[in-house]
């Protein structure tokens, strides 16, 4: 179950490094992004699952991101995560769709917790469309 | 603020130095030459009408004075010499032309000096008598005609007399003037109850008595008078003198015009004017004075309430700041935690795969790992109380029964309060308004002011939590304790971040702050005082706020 691909996205290089390995130990599928821009060239050609993503960044920041992941894996669920308590930010993030909205620092536990929760959602959906495409295939005619 | 005091003080004194040059200085130059230029008018006045009044009565006194005299000489001119000397023909000329009473008496003397004929009353004083020495009968024969000066002469009485000779000098026709008639030409030329009229001869004497009843020319007068003056007006400070030349000049008239007297009704003017002066200056002066004591104060009132509001905007200011840097520090605070907290967790994943055997003190690292994330997560919770973060994200506003919220929010910590007894006493106004608000921060405010208010009181105690609907239209909430209070030098910083007066650890000094910033957040206000029975009390201000008007 907790088999799932993660792509973490933040400019700076020891919290990714830390917290790919972590997840990685814990049996996640784990790829990293140093900014915005890597991260929605790997979206295209990798199956991720979930997106950790900090909010603040240099170049494109979070919400720019999350905007256009949304826009080109809507499937995809991001979770937002900031060292900052800027509510507007956490509002906007919410209402782009990403799925939580974390403050730093949080702890190995919580943050799987919360990623695999996004993860059986995002799982969920992708169920769900299976099936129509399934019904969609079934009633077809042959 | 002595320089302040001073500063006001100065403001007073040049308002009314300012009222005074504009109201008071033009109202008495006014008056002043208004004074001295009807004063000038009244002398000028006051000339002319004793000038004409000599005119005229030198006019008339010559006029008297002539009349006499040609009587006398067309009675000398119309009879002999013989015709005189026979005291029965005196006798009738005398009644024929003594009607109005003008003359005392008629006499005849000859050159020589006897007398020869006398009619009037003092034929027994004058019976028998000589003239040749008397001066006034020298003069005549020497002159032919003569108006002499008073005299007393043999009959003891003041008299004066106008005589003629005839023209071969042979005789005298003396009249005796009636001094009360030719006194009374002169009644008509007193000008005031001061003013006076005589004539006076060349020695000085008085040739009709003062209508003042004085019996010599005072030494002023001596002065002031002479018979060479020509027909001009002499002005002192208290008179006008005004004389002209009579009987060919051997006579002076005077008038004398009191300038008092015709000033009267002026002086009497005057002194209503500056007694009016005075009051209409004393009153604008208290006016003045009342308005610009009034004017200062309410400059000082505005400065002072501008200082206060200044000083209001400084502590937001101030907050603001504060808070901006408070949240760029948890922030700044927040990254390297979470490094801590990573490298901590990843001791912690890989400790369990270290053999127990080779590793001796295995529980104490993972014993030590557990304890960096405890202090990593007290760390947290002060950053994260700092953003805000406890305000929870839902930034949502609900239909808010304040009283509702107070209960649940008691029911909380009732428990907690009773283990120290301490009695959470509610006083809620019934039937207020439902707000629209941000319930949970709400809450968390009120949770902050009840536990605020235990911890201040420790134990036993009462809290008292009461609510109404302002007259304004606004909620207002009073969290009240029975504890120490607060002291005063701490009021003012009470809701500043990290006041604390708890001991280190105890307390983050954010609970008040956070209190502070959420109800300025949703746009009501907090204050804090002390209650005169002892304990700090809270107020809370908060807008009814409907639905649809949400900002």
């Amino acid at each position: 179950m907790k088999d799932f691909n993660v792509l973490v996205v933040d400019d700076e290089d020891e919290f990714r490094e830390m917290t790919s390995k972590i997840l990685t130990k814990r049996g996640l599928h784990v790829q990293s992004a140093e900014s915005g821009e890597k991260a929605l060239e790997i979206l295209q050609h990798s199956r991720t699952d979930v997106v950790l993503l900090d909010v603040k960044m240099p170049g494109m920041d979070g919400i720019e991101t999350l905007r256009q992941i949304r826009s080109i894996k809507p499937l995809v669920e991001v979770v937002l995560l900031t060292g900052h308590a800027s509510v507007e930010s956490g509002i906007e993030g919410m209402k782009l769709g990403a799925f939580d909205y974390l403050m730093k620092p949080i702890e190995t536990d919580p943050l799987l917790e919360k990623l695999t929760e996004a993860y059986e959602k995002k799982r969920l959906h992708q169920e769900k469309i299976d099936q129509a495409l399934m019904k969609k295939h079934m009633s077809m005619p042959v | 603020m002595e320089r302040k005091k001073h500063y006001y003080d100065s403001i007073t004194k040049r308002l009314l130095v300012a009222f005074f040059f504009l109201s008071i200085v033009p109202i008495v130059s006014f008056a002043w030459v208004m004074k001295d230029a009807v004063e000038d008018t009244n002398i000028i006045k006051l000339n002319e009408l004793a000038i004409s009044t000599i005119e005229h009565r030198s006019e008339v006194i010559s006029q008297f004075l002539n009349d006499k005299i040609n009587m006398l000489s067309r009675l000398v001119s119309l009879y002999p010499k013989d015709f005189f000397f026979d005291s029965k023909n005196v006798e009738k000329v005398f009644l024929a032309m003594n009607n109005q009473g003008n003359i005392v008496d008629l006499q005849v003397i000859d050159v020589t000096g006897t007398q020869h004929a006398y009619v009037g009353p003092y034929r027994a004083q004058v019976a028998g008598k000589r003239y040749d020495d008397a001066q006034w009968f020298r003069e005549t024969l020497i002159s032919g005609v003569h108006v002499s000066d008073v005299f007393t002469g043999y009959r003891n009485t003041p008299h004066f007399v106008v005589a003629v000779t005839d023209p071969l000098k042979n005789y005298v026709l003396r009249a005796t003037i009636n001094s009360s008639i030719f006194n009374s030409l002169l009644h008509s030329a007193q000008l005031g109850p001061h003013g006076d009229a005589f004539i006076v001869n060349h020695a000085g004497e008085l040739q009709t008595p003062s209508l003042l009843g004085k019996t010599a020319l005072s030494e002023t007068d001596k002065k002031l008078i002479s018979f060479d003056s020509r027909p001009a007006s002499l002005i002192t400070n208290t008179d006008i003198y005004t004389t002209r030349l009579i009987d060919r000049g051997h006579w002076l008239l005077i008038l004398k015009a009191n300038i008092a007297d015709s000033l009267g009704y002026y002086l009497r003017l005057r002194d209503k004017i500056i007694l009016i002066v005075i009051v209409i200056s004393l009153f604008s002066m208290a006016a003045a004075t009342f308005i610009s004591l009034v004017l200062s104060r309410n400059f000082e009132r505005a400065d002072k309430e501008y200082a206060a509001l200044s000083l209001q905007f400084v502590q937001v200011e101030k907050m603001a700041t504060v808070g901006r840097l408070a949240a760029g520090i948890a922030h700044e605070i927040n990254n390297p935690l979470q490094m801590i907290t990573n490298q901590a967790g990843w001791i912690g994943e890989l400790l369990p795969d270290e053999d127990p055997a080779l590793v001796k003190n295995l529980g104490e690292y993972q014993k030590a790992v557990e304890q960096i994330k405890h202090h990593v997560r007290r760390a947290g919770t002060i950053t994260h109380r700092l953003l805000g973060f406890s305000r929870k994200m839902s930034n949502q506003q609900e239909k808010v029964q304040l009283n509702e919220l107070v209960e649940e929010t008691v029911s909380f910590v009732e428990r907690e309060a009773g283990y120290h007894n301490i009695v959470i006493e509610k006083n809620l106004a019934p039937n207020l308004p439902a707000t629209m608000i941000d319930g949970p921060q709400l809450q968390q405010v009120f949770l902050n002011l009840i536990n605020n208010g235990v911890d201040a009181i420790g134990q036993d105690g009462r809290i008292e939590i009461s609510s109404k609907l302002r007259n304004d239209g606004k909620l207002e909430m009073v969290f009240a304790d029975s504890g120490p209070g607060i002291p005063a030098e701490n009021l003012k910083q009470i809701f500043d971040p990290f006041f604390t007066t708890k001991d280190p650890g105890k307390g983050t000094g954010l609970g008040l702050y956070i209190c502070y910033d959420i109800i300025k957040k949703l746009g009501g206000s907090i204050s804090v005082e002390n209650r005169k029975n002892g304990g700090a009390m809270f107020t809370i201000v908060l807008p009814v706020i409907s639905f649809g008007t949400q900002k």
